[in-house]
């Protein structure tokens, strides 16, 4: 059975900031069962007499507010088979629910009763991120470029200006370009497409034209040819494994540099017969999508949230949603799956079927709902409210930084893709059908059709200061590093295609 | 202190390249260790000559064990002992321990896979498997791992195979990486094959009996459903098992949500059903699986659109 939730001791706020409640107001039905249950009764026997009259005081109206939400939104039916994975849930519910209920870490409230973003703690989170790190972070090397994107996407979320890092960006990542094209994690290290994805992406954060020209776009072409694979994939390094992600760093750095889409005639997929990046991929993808409708790392593996978006992704870069998805997905089975994945009652979502919640597919799941809503044309698919509960009430980290699940801590991973998502709960795009600010018209256009709409008008628990920044829903960095880069490389007539010198 | 190169006799041809940082101070920068810094430096140095040998694997080792997510350290190994033709088997088996040590670790994987690959035989392979999936038994590359075995030695016709995905569900019914390896197996890996009537018999059997033990389960409604889709038959073909778990008749006695979803899609199906496709997705709005009340209301919305259409 589910482990019946409860408030215990563990969890009291001060009394200072939270007065008692009042005979004029109604404890509620869950309250009564807390305090008449045995349970709680035993936990609270060791305590004196002042911390059950505080734990008592926990419950505000904010709080009553919350566990009548939380009720409301419960699956109403438990198994009383016990496994492993049910073990493992209710350990974690109940671990979560203090924060959804209440508040223990003592954060300032919005209008709604949740916990107001952190942005000043968060800000600071994440300045601290980009700074140096002990030796004993070793284990990072080879993720430093991840480390500069996590965090300058993080804070642009935040509405933080990051002009002051452009110079140390441009410098950090010329140390890491491999002389054969590509991007590294470090100085010396082998060309990765994680990488490479994260470099330039922090690059078109930096903007400006060192930053862009900072770019050897030509062995970029290069090292992209070598990574395509006879199958229609991409490898993440040579030799390096083939799944997912790498089709979509590819075809994200090959859209926003805007690299001719033929293969460099070094390219080893050219000896099967591939001329072009999205040769065979379409079907690559297809094959991606499992059984129950997710998508996998790579054919005949489970379906998993963070592969899922770099799949839409993919194709959404590849053409318009619309005609790619559907062309290439069983959409039906797909926003079932995604549908799935947001865990009742704690309102963020898992990353598999059956596995726990965690702040970081705030994004990976729901940065998938505007794609999948602009391929399906219709809007508000998802909850977006039970999400920004999750991230705001559960997800942040009383010192700064946002967090997979109470108990863990805080990284510039988890404090960026929470915020994407928290920004996906709060802003609307469309799929334009005209094209924007005269980019695109060529290669690997689609992702410049995408508008931002404004906040979502909907059911809401954000405050006006608990808005982050829009993020682009396929390149998930400021639609102006978007479109400012584009246009520098569409307006690019000087670039030598190689192709000719062979012809 | 660790091992160290500079004094060491073995290397003393070798020039290292120390990290070069120029001008400003880069971001996210490590203050690395003097042990794991020169390491790294000797490695850049083999790596620009392209040096493969006995020294390189020692020096490759020397840094996995201070930074085992170094994929570069990794590819070169890789590549060295690929080079010089070093026992594979050696290096599986100095393999197994690191494995266990790091669970959560990419690189570590793919160079199994790698080595494997070289041998050509998955000999021990299912029981290091076993032995990883007793510490974490839904780790994403170790499944994966495995149906890359599946593929790369033709196990798909392997009853010890089958045998032992079976065994994992039994050990949690919940664990859905069981499911995925058991349909990739059976029916997934086959190139869309159509399964026989006996294991199509089977498998239905098989994934509703599971259903049995824990009804609010989805992994094996997934598969049931799956399973239908795959052998394109009407989804009414589940109707009667659906109706053990839930019937819109007696709206109080629900014990599994998947169950009134998947009788939500029969009746859609359904001619003159419609509605009762609409109670069954009004229902788990309203109570059994409200969270998702806005996609349950958009499944509403479908079948009114199919209705205009028709």
């Amino acid at each position: 059975m589910a482990a019946s939730p409860r408030r215990t001791s563990r969890s009291p706020s001060p009394l200072s900031s939270s007065p008692p409640t009042t005979a004029e107001q109604p404890p509620s039905a869950r309250l009564e069962e807390i305090l008449n249950s045995e349970n709680c009764i035993e936990e609270l026997s060791s305590a004196s007499e002042d911390d059950l009259y505080e734990d008592m005081g926990t419950a505000t109206l904010e709080e009553q507010a919350n566990i009548t939400y939380l009720e409301k939104v419960r699956i109403p039916i438990h198994d009383s088979l016990t496994t492993e994975t049910s073990e493992a849930q209710n350990e974690t519910l109940e671990i979560i629910l203090p924060y959804l209920e209440g508040n223990p870490n003592d954060l300032p409230l919005n209008i709604f009763g949740i916990p107001e973003l952190q942005r000043k703690k968060h800000i600071a989170f994440l300045q601290q991120a980009l700074g140096d790190y002990p030796g004993a972070f070793a284990l990072l090397d080879a993720s430093r470029p991840w480390l500069v994107y996590w965090s300058l996407q993080g804070l642009s979320a935040m509405g933080y200006d990051i002009s002051e890092y452009q110079d140390r960006v441009i410098h950090t990542f010329s140390l890491v370009q491999h002389p054969s094209g590509g991007y590294g994690g470090g100085f010396g290290q082998l060309p990765h497409l994680a990488a490479t994805y994260a470099a330039v992406l922090s690059i078109i954060m930096a903007g400006g034209t060192a930053a862009y020209e900072s770019i050897d776009r030509e062995k970029m072409w290069h090292f992209l040819g070598e990574m395509k694979q006879p199958s229609g994939g991409f490898t993440m390094a040579a030799q390096g494994e083939e799944d997912i992600r790498g089709a979509y760093c590819a075809l994200t750095v090959l859209s926003l540099l805007h690299i001719p889409l033929e293969l460099p005639p070094s390219a080893p997929a050219r000896a099967h017969g591939l001329t072009t990046f999205t040769d065979n991929l379409g079907p690559w993808i297809s094959a991606c999508q499992s059984f129950d409708g997710g998508m996998s790392a790579a054919p005949g593996n489970e379906a998993h949230g963070a592969y899922a978006f770099c799949a839409l992704g993919c194709l959404s870069i590849m053409g318009p949603p619309k005609q790619t998805l559907n062309a290439h997905l069983d959409m039906s089975a797909l926003i079932h799956w995604l549908s799935a994945r947001q865990c009742s009652p704690e309102g963020g979502y898992n990353g598999r079927t059956n596995k726990l919640v965690d702040g970081c597919y705030s994004h990976w799941v729901g940065g998938c709902w505007p794609i999948v809503e602009a391929a399906a044309s219709t809007p508000n698919l998802w909850n977006r409210a039970a999400l920004t509960r999750y991230i705001l009430s559960a997800a942040q980290f009383k010192k700064g930084g946002l967090i997979d699940k109470p108990g863990k801590r805080a990284d510039a991973y988890h404090t960026c893709y929470n915020l994407a998502g928290l920004s996906a709960t709060q802003h609307t795009y469309t799929y334009e059908e005209t094209m924007l600010e005269e980019l695109g018209g060529s290669e690997l256009d689609a992702p410049y059709y995408w508008k931002v709409h404004g906040l979502h008008g909907g059911e809401r628990v954000w405050g006006d200061g608990d808005v982050v920044d829009e993020v682009h829903p396929i390149f998930v960095v400021p639609f102006r590093a978007v479109h400012d880069c584009r246009r520098y490389f569409e307006d690019m007539k000087s670039f030598d295609r190689g192709i000719a010198r062979t012809d | 202190m660790g091992k160290t190169y500079h004094d060491d006799p073995e290397w003393a041809d070798i020039e290292p390249i120390p990290q070069d940082d120029g001008g400003l101070h880069p971001l996210a920068a490590i203050a690395y260790t003097e042990e794991y810094s020169e390491a790294m430096g000797y490695l850049r140095a083999v790596m620009a000559k392209n040096e493969f040998s006995q020294r390189v694997l020692g020096l490759t080792e020397h840094i996995i064990s201070m930074n085992p997510a170094h994929y570069t350290v990794w590819l070169y190994r890789a590549k060295t002992l690929s080079e010089i033709k070093a026992s594979l088997r050696d290096e599986i088996a100095w393999l197994n321990p690191t494995a266990l040590k790091h669970l959560k670790n990419y690189q570590i994987w793919h160079h199994r896979q790698t080595m494997i690959d070289g041998i050509g035989s998955p000999e021990g392979e299912p029981e290091f498997i076993s032995t990883m999936l007793e510490q974490d038994s839904k780790n994403y590359h170790v499944w994966s791992y495995r149906q890359w075995l599946v593929k790369r030695f033709d196990l798909f016709n392997d009853e010890e195979e089958r045998r032992w995905t079976e065994g994992m569900i039994d050990a949690d019914v919940r664990n859905n990486s069981a499911w995925n390896h058991r349909w990739f197996l059976v029916v997934g890996g086959r190139n869309g094959q159509a399964l026989t009537e006996d294991k199509l018999k089977r498998e239905l059997e098989f994934a509703k009996r599971e259903v049995r033990r824990a009804p609010q389960n989805q992994s094996p409604w997934n598969y049931l459903k799956g399973i239908v889709r795959h052998q394109k038959l009407p989804t009414s073909v589940l109707k009667d098992f659906a109706l053990e778990f839930a019937d819109i008749r007696r709206p109080d006695d629900i014990y599994s949500s998947h169950a009134l979803d998947l009788l939500a899609d029969i009746y859609a199906e359904e001619e003159g059903s419609k509605e009762d496709a609409k109670k069954a997705l009004d229902l788990l709005a309203s109570k059994y699986d409200p969270i998702r009340a806005y996609y349950w209301n958009y499944r509403k919305n479908l079948l009114d659109q199919t209705e205009t259409v028709a």
